[in-house]
């Protein structure tokens, strides 16, 4: 059996990485531009629409929990943290207070499909008599598989 | 005379934490972000400051959302399907009739969000615009009915 003398010649296996740093940064260009803040982490089932229409970013918000959650009202002004109110009254009063900041503020309701609508016709009611003027009934696109 | 090599100063910036730092910005990116939803149903609230036009029950087109999801349109039981060609036969009569949505407090917010997303297609569905969808509170209806004396 011939044995090769001499050093053995190295094969260097590598990965390489040189174009790692500028898939890295068009990620970190991706998530800079579309990173949401989001002032609510209520998690809600949606209703589906075929008909949506983009909403103003900083509009106020009026979650509404899903039944197996206690259907539990949160408001928000769109840039703080959403808190959690007891009444209607409450609603009112929230809503007041940011039409008088704004008179034009859009308000979101963001409710759970299967939340009683005497809940949702409670908010819309409160909402109304704070004169706001848009209100924007949050949604998932509807598809053909429904 | 004998030449002196001058010792050259590479001037370089140190970049290999700079992965590190990019990765790190990636994972806080990806955590924190959410694909939250931004689009939805607009609804527009009439303007305190101009008298709102007077809709008075029969002038307009009834559409009630009941409890158990039937849907009754001027009264008579319809399907969903059947909704828009029986508003596009009355628009074609006037054309400014208006809808008025009510939904009974024991249905659901999807029940009700389902027919106002049927109302909100009539462009795309039968050519044709309904120019005012009314959706009356439980408070507003039970003042409209105090006001005609329905108990």
């Amino acid at each position: 059996m011939a044995i090769i003398r001499g050093r053995a010649r190295k094969v260097g296996a590598e990965v390489f990485t040189a174009s790692m740093a500028d898939i890295v940064f068009l990620l970190i260009v991706f998530f800079v531009l579309t990173y949401n803040t989001e002032v609510d982490h209520t998690q809600v089932t949606l209703p589906e629409t075929w008909v949506r229409t983009d909403i103003p970013k900083k509009a106020a918000l009026i979650s509404i929990d899903s039944p197996s959650h206690g259907e539990v009202i949160r408001v928000s002004t769109g840039e703080e943290m959403s808190l959690p109110v007891s009444t209607n009254e409450e609603v009112v009063t929230f809503a007041s207070n940011v039409v008088a900041q704004d008179p034009e503020k859009e308000f979101i309701i963001k409710a759970d499909k299967d939340v009683k609508y005497e809940k949702v016709d409670a908010v819309l009611d409160a909402l109304k008599q704070a004169k706001v003027k848009v209100i924007f009934l949050l949604s998932n696109q509807k598809t053909v598989d429904g | 005379m004998k030449g002196i090599k001058k010792k050259s100063v590479q001037s370089e910036i140190f970049t290999g934490s700079m992965a590190d730092i990019s990765f790190l910005l990636i994972i806080y990116f990806m955590v924190t972000s959410v694909f939250s939803a931004t689009r939805g149903l607009d609804f527009q609230l009439p303007d305190e400051s101009q008298t709102p036009p007077e809709i008075k029950q029969e002038d307009a087109i009834d559409v009630h959302v009941a409890a158990d999801k039937t849907l009754r349109v001027d009264g008579q039981v319809m399907p969903l399907e059947r909704l828009l060609p029986y508003i596009a036969d009355k628009l074609k009569q006037n054309p400014e009739k208006p809808v008025i949505l009510r939904t009974d407090p024991n249905a659901t917010y999807g029940d009700m969000i389902r027919v106002f997303d049927e109302l909100r297609q009539a462009p795309d569905k039968i050519g044709m615009e309904i120019k005012t969808i009314s959706i009356p509170t439980q408070r507003e209806i039970q003042n409209i009915w105090a006001l005609l004396g329905v108990q």
